[in-house]
């Protein structure tokens, strides 16, 4: 009743304020949706074609990435509790047509494994996949989806030509796949060939990368388990195809992390947004909640009105956000799409958005609690109105010499106690860093900190503010700094969102920045070969890899002076996936050695490459606790590898961490001994191009050979490294978002609150323009506040996130750079943005009756 | 044990010498106790004992539309029933001529079986396990492929009844407990004066689902043999016809022709 | 009350003879709402330079109407209101704002003091607006405070200021370009007697000095008198106009 007498009157006045308010919730609630969804896409797309792909196999036998030899299949089949087990081998091959990007290859034995997919044909001969004679007579038979026949124009005997190892081959499309569950897997671009000619093609000696099985009918999934758990030893993974998708989850946790940090933040702007907008009602609207309170309501009503007037913006707003934020979420997932693609090596395409119920649900109700707790200090506040005061006319705006005490002291509480958490770590000297709740407690109170203090902090910068702009502009300086000295409350909520976004993008832009210098740093030692000799025009992409043979063909063409033998592949340490590098240690240390971070540099390499020992990159020792003479047990097909640690050395190779070993022993134990890199020193440096074209040359019509020289490489690393931080990039138009919304919000309020003031400005002769740039300068100055704030944050900050970083996601340890170049692009991003904020409100001001302006009731 | 996994494209290359009955319970029953249903069966098994097989087959698939599809191959055996080895090589169509297959049977559990494709140059084993698919795009199923254990299943004569003019005893073969089949029972039709095997009838519950039919029953060295056998399915509406050329029983064939060496040479 | 001598102040402001200042002709101004308010109904006047004008009447009359059109605040809804023979009906805004600055200066009931600024900002406000520079603007600022005597409260805010003080403070806002008309809309209104009878004596004052044309909106009949012209309305038209009597 009270809300259809009071609040709707109210909104209908202030549609403007009102659409702002809601804004603010629409933003927070669709950047945590467009992340989150985005982010569940790329999940669900990913286990997706993992399922399509699985059919009806029940559990999946895996060594890692590695890959096992043929024997395993046997042991597998011979299991009493396998009703049938097929090897599978996936590869993923550039299609070389444009626009069409990879294939997912598919190598299956088409004796037994339609019990487990089905291989329905849309056309083509019935007996050429019924009959595998046929299919497996002819290794270039391929068998392709009927989207990927849609799109490519492909029919029945249609050559295809694929990268292989052997060069680019033509392949026969023997059959075109019924769309199905299968054949909509990786976005429908899938192929299936046979899988012994894929492992002649993608160099994959007589392994395969897994086995996919059915139980035996009465035996359970878990008697399998342990069966064949028993059978094949720590080496190997036997789980649920699920159980691919919780490892794909695993390597994206850091990016994860990264979009949870960032929509949290989104989300607490848009909770700012709402307290500004309903702190200023509250203000405004004293005298009507001083009648009220006259009439008779008690305080919990006037509580209630506001309060409900908050769930209502809630829920619009949130119902908005959502929307939008599915919007936004495709574009967002494509990013993430190529993102992973480009940085895991696991090529994934979100074709469909996942639009999960839950957590639409899960963002409304952010939504609406974030707005309802936004507006319980000002209804506590409205709650509080003195009937009598109310009536009366005066200032409210001006913070109480009580409130701003309290909150100073509250601030200096809070900030002793963050500190206090910092500190309490490093005396507690673990090599963990600590009592992680205590360090994400001392975080976020520094944020609350940074908030309490930051109307104070507003007040005191415009004051001195104030002589400037009197100076630049005597009667609209002044005037606008007054504005924002008077209305501390109003202004500093902008201040404070602002900030708040600011300091995301200072914290990630130096993040990048320090991963930068630190990558940058590593590459120059550890990646200094002249050349690298790839199978495949992405890095990343572990699927294709060479014989062990070309070594010695590469180390025998002329100016080569020496090849390093690269074997990196992620396997299961510790349930996690990470990477294991296999190199020949002894060369590298006479090539690329490199201080290591703990152990003795000489024995480090010594040991490592006499087998008897293992190395591993400072982020695997940070976020698995590991330390030099420990003893890593690392699972292997042939075995658990049982060494210690001998030294720990910077590696940005993976997010997961790397462990490195001598290529010996990777050959011993994953019985494998091909190469996914070549690493090609010269005897003169400035032959590169002509080495280059002799290993093109030699290679030429055999073999597919990219290669990159250092500088190519280098770049290659550090575009990833870019797509990485792409994120910042989100960050910064949130913030210029929050920029432009927080400050049309605040001038709208302004104007209304200096009308009259504007009016005697132009009724003693003020134009126009002067008035218009009183408003921008007030706009600009909640920007340059905005910023001096945003950046302070900011570089505390980026303190955490590296904090973060260094123990909790990457384990990398960064060096503390404040990104100038990043902030010093901010200040006329942040200053245009409040620019085009400041034109509606300053039109607005100039228009409007001068007459009603300066009339009193 | 083993028995039940014994599903093998070994069994297939069997067909011409009988698809029902095992070696294990072969003995000398005489024609004289012929009613006994086992006794036939066992006797009708006893009968096709060879030492050493050639013959070249041509195996053609009628699709329902019509569609035939044609292979030829060459085929060795050297011994019998449980002890004997195989080796099958495809001549025609192209795509998968010299394609080998070579089959070593065990008397106590399934076969191993291995591929040689000569255009990847590889030898791979081949694992069929699952025994209700098809059988290299045929019409046969694994399991009608399978050499069957004679005391996995009942036997009941259900009369007498001429095929193509030749009187057959009508034995109903139902699987044991003990035995997973795809099939609730079997009619089969053995004739009166050969003990050559004249047709085969599976059915799932009531419903007929495939029939085999023999016919050019032949004396080759004193083995009757059908030199022709057609399956169909009648679900899928298509058959699927083997034909053999130039068949000849006990030759002599050398050992050392029958391992995974011996296929790799063309 | 020392008041400096004429010559001192700006030239311009010379009443040269007994010309038209202000005119309104046939000037209506209705209010559209619900319900049309008519304000001013079809009103001519002529005011001649130097003269000191009151208009009275009882509250809805349209007094303060009339002098937001010759503030040129407000637009008449028919007929033309002349400023020194300009119609201010063809102009724009901005121009409007010009005319404002030049020749009009305002004195409100409430005072309209921008509270964030000195006495001595907010008289030199107007000039500053006009692009004066700091300087000029200031000393002229710091002359008009003294001229209402109040030299000593000149980096004071407007809180810190009696309601009296206030009033000259706006007075001399008013002032700040010497303009030739001054409107003054109750400006004793929101004063206790004694403060208003010595704000009106400034006026005066100011007005036998300086020589502007004065208009005055009040109900207060004693201020009235004090005026060569009374103007009386009374539901938007003029129901008397009779110069002062003695």
């Amino acid at each position: 009743m009270l809300f259809r007498l009071i609040s709707r009157p109210y909104f209908r006045r202030h549609v403007l304020r009102t659409m702002l308010t809601i804004a603010g919730i629409v933003l927070g609630v669709a950047v945590f949706v467009g992340m989150h969804t985005a982010n569940q896409s790329v999940l669900m797309a990913f286990s997706q074609t993992v399922d399509r792909i699985a059919g009806k196999t029940q559990l999946q036998v895996t060594a890692g990435e590695t890959g096992f030899g043929e024997e395993v299949l046997e042991k597998v089949q011979s299991a009493s509790t396998v009703r049938v087990a097929v090897p599978v081998i996936e590869a993923v091959v550039d299609t070389n047509i444009r626009g069409q990007g990879n294939l997912l290859i598919l190598g299956i034995d088409m004796t037994g494994d339609r019990s487990l997919r089905d291989y329905d044909l849309e056309s083509g001969d019935d007996a050429v996949i019924d009959d595998p004679l046929v299919f497996l007579a002819q290794p270039d038979s391929v068998i392709v989806s009927n989207e990927f026949a849609g799109r490519n124009g492909l029919t029945t005997n249609s050559r295809l030509p694929l990268g292989t190892i052997e060069g680019e081959k033509l392949f026969t499309v023997r059959g075109i796949m019924k769309s199905s569950g299968l054949t909509s897997a990786f976005g429908g671009n899938l192929a299936v060939m046979d899988v012994y000619a894929a492992q002649k093609m993608f160099g994959r000696g007589r392994t395969f990368d897994r086995v996919d099985l059915a139980v035996a009918d009465g035996r359970t999934i878990a008697e399998c388990e342990a069966e064949l758990g028993a059978m094949l030893g720590a080496g190997f993974t036997i789980e649920p195809p699920s159980g691919r998708g919780q490892q794909f989850e695993a390597m994206l946790a850091a990016y994860s992390m990264m979009v949870g940090i960032s929509s949290l933040f989104a989300l607490f702007i848009g909770m700012f947004i709402i307290y500004n907008s309903f702190a200023i009602a509250v203000t405004e609207r004293r005298a009507e909640i001083g009648i009220l309170r006259a009439l008779g309501a008690t305080r919990g009503q006037i509580r209630w009105l506001f309060l409900g007037e908050s769930a209502i913006t809630g829920v619009i707003g949130s119902l908005g956000g959502v929307v939008f934020g599915i919007l936004i979420a495709r574009g967002i997932a494509a990013s993430i799409g190529s993102l992973i693609t480009d940085v895991y090596g696991v090529a994934q395409q979100a074709g469909e958005l996942a639009t999960s119920p839950a957590l639409l649900m899960v963002a409304l109700g952010i939504g609406v609690a974030t707005s309802m707790v936004a507006a319980v200090i000002p209804a506590y506040q409205a709650a509080r109105v003195d009937p009598v005061h109310a009536l009366q006319k005066g200032k409210y705006q001006v913070l109480s010499a009580g409130e701003s005490r309290a909150r100073a002291v509250a601030a200096a509480v809070l900030g002793a106690v963050s500190v206090a958490c910092l500190a309490a770590p490093s005396i507690g000297g673990s090599a963990g860093g600590g009592s992680r709740p205590l360090f994400y407690t001392g975080y976020v109170l520094a944020v609350v900190v940074a908030l309490l203090l930051s109307p104070l902090l507003a007040l005191t910068l415009a004051r001195t503010l104030r002589p400037i702009l009197r100076w630049i502009r005597p009667v609209e300086g002044a005037l606008a700094a007054d504005s924002m000295i008077q209305a501390p409350r109003r202004t500093s909520a902008s201040v404070a969102a602002l900030m708040l976004s600011l300091a995301l993008v200072v914290a990630f832009a130096g993040m990048a920045r320090a991963s930068y210098d630190s990558i940058i740093d590593w590459m120059d030692t550890a990646f200094n070969p002249d050349l690298f000799v790839l199978p495949s025009q992405s890095v990343v992409i572990r699927t294709i890899r060479f014989p062990k043979e070309m070594g010695a063909e590469l180390a025998s063409i002329p100016g080569v002076e020496r090849i390093q033998m690269v074997r990196s592949a992620r396997i299961v340490f510790r349930e996690t996936p990470v990477m294991a590098v296999a190199i020949e240690i002894e060369s590298l240390a006479e090539t690329s050695a490199r201080p290591p971070v703990a152990g003795d540099p000489a024995a480090m390499y010594r040991l490592t490459a006499s087998g008897q020992g293992l190395m591993v990159s400072d982020n695997l020792a940070q976020l698995q606790q590991l330390s030099v003479g420990d003893m890593l047990e690392v699972p292997a097909p042939a075995g658990v590898i049982r060494l210690p640690i001998v030294g720990v050395v910077l590696d940005y190779s993976d997010q997961q961490g790397t462990i490195l070993m001598d290529r010996t022993l990777f050959e011993k134990y994953w019985n494998d001994d091909s190469v996914n890199v070549f690493r090609v020193y010269l005897d003169d440096p400035a032959s590169v191009p002509a080495v280059r074209q002799r290993i093109l040359e030699r290679y030429e019509g055999v073999r597919q050979v990219f290669v990159l020289t250092n500088g190519e490489l280098k770049e290659y690393v550090l575009k990833i490294t870019d797509q990485w931080f792409g994120l910042t990039s989100v960050q910064i138009a949130v913030a210029v978002l929050v920029a432009i919304l927080g400050i049309v919000n605040t001038l709208t309020v302004s104007i209304t609150d200096r009308r009259r003031e504007l009016g005697v400005l132009q009724a003693v002769g003020g134009l126009r323009a002067q008035i218009r740039r009183t408003i921008w300068i007030e706009a600009l100055s909640i920007g340059v506040l905005g910023l001096l704030l945003g950046f302070a944050l900011g570089a505390i900050n980026l303190y955490y996130i590296l904090q973060i970083v260094h123990h909790d996601i990457a384990g990398m340890r960064l060096d503390y750079a404040f990104p100038t170049g990043v902030v010093v692009a901010l200040v006329p991003t942040i200053l245009a943005s409040a620019f085009i904020a400041a034109l509606w409100p300053a039109e607005a001001a100039v228009r409007g009756s001068l007459v009603e302006a300066l009339e009193y009731e | 044990m083993s028995k039940r996994r014994r599903l093998s494209a070994a069994a297939f290359l069997w067909l011409p010498v009988g698809v029902v009955v095992s070696s294990h319970v072969a003995g000398g029953v005489t024609a004289q106790a012929a009613d006994d249903a086992r006794t036939i069966v066992e006797e009708a098994q006893r009968r096709t004992d060879a030492k050493s097989q050639r013959y070249e087959g041509l195996l053609q698939v009628f699709d329902a539309r019509g569609r035939i599809s044609d292979k030829r191959w060459t085929f060795e055996r050297l011994g019998s029933h449980g002890q004997s080895r195989a080796v099958l090589r495809f001549v025609a169509p192209p795509e998968v001529k010299g394609v080998a297959l070579l089959v070593v049977n065990h008397p106590d559990r399934a076969s191993d079986q291995w591929m040689w494709t000569p255009a990847i140059e590889r030898d791979r084993r081949i694992a069929l396990q699952d025994r209700s698919t098809r059988f290299f795009g045929t019409d046969f199923s694994f399991e009608d492929l399978e050499e069957r254990d004679v005391n996995q299943f009942d036997y009941v004569l259900a009369g007498e009844e001429p095929i193509d003019g030749f009187v057959c005893w009508k034995i109903q073969s139902t699987p044991r407990r003990t035995k997973s089949s795809q099939y609730t029972r079997s009619i089969v039709w053995i004739r009166k004066d050969t003990y050559a095997l004249a047709r085969i009838e599976n059915y799932q519950k009531d419903k007929l689902v495939r029939r085999l039919d023999y016919s050019d029953i032949q004396n080759v060295q004193g083995i009757w043999t059908a030199r022709r056998m057609e399956m169909a399915d009648l679900t899928r509406g298509s058959r699927t016809r083997l034909t053999l050329d130039r068949l000849q029983y006990n030759l002599p064939l050398k050992e050392e022709d029958f391992t995974l060496q011996a296929i790799r040479r063309q | 009350m020392a008041v400096p001598s004429r010559s001192a102040l700006s030239p311009s402001t010379i009443p040269t003879e007994a010309s038209t200042i202000v005119e309104l002709d046939r000037v209506s101004k209705r209010f559209l709402g619900k319900r049309q308010v008519v304000a001013l109904d079809d009103v001519s006047l002529t005011i001649p330079r130097g003269q000191m004008v009151s208009i009275i009447g009882p509250s809805g009359s349209g007094k303060s109407t009339l002098l937001n059109l010759v503030g040129g605040l407000d637009r008449p809804t028919t007929g033309e209101v002349r400023v020194e023979g300009e119609a201010l009906a063809g102009l724009t805004d901005d121009q409007l704002t010009r005319v404002r600055r030049d020749k009009i200066g305002f004195i409100f009931q409430f005072f309209n003091l921008l509270p964030t600024l000195s006495c001595l900002e907010n008289v030199g406000l107007p000039l500053h607006l006009r692009g004066w520079p700091r300087k000029k603007a200031e000393e002229r600022a710091r002359e008009l405070l003294t001229l209402v005597q109040l030299g000593h409260r000149m980096l004071h805010l407007p809180d810190e200021l009696s309601g009296g003080e206030r009033q000259r403070v706006a007075i001399a806002r008013a002032l700040s370009v010497y303009p030739p008309i001054l409107l003054a809309d109750e400006p004793t209104g929101n004063l206790d007697t004694k403060t208003g009878g010595d704000i009106l004596a400034l006026i005066r004052e100011l007005h036998e000095q300086l020589g502007s044309t004065v208009i005055i909106v009040t109900h207060d009949m004693q201020v009235a008198a004090s005026c060569h012209r009374t103007i009386a309305l009374r539901d938007g038209r003029v129901v008397e106009d009779r110069p002062r009597s003695g």
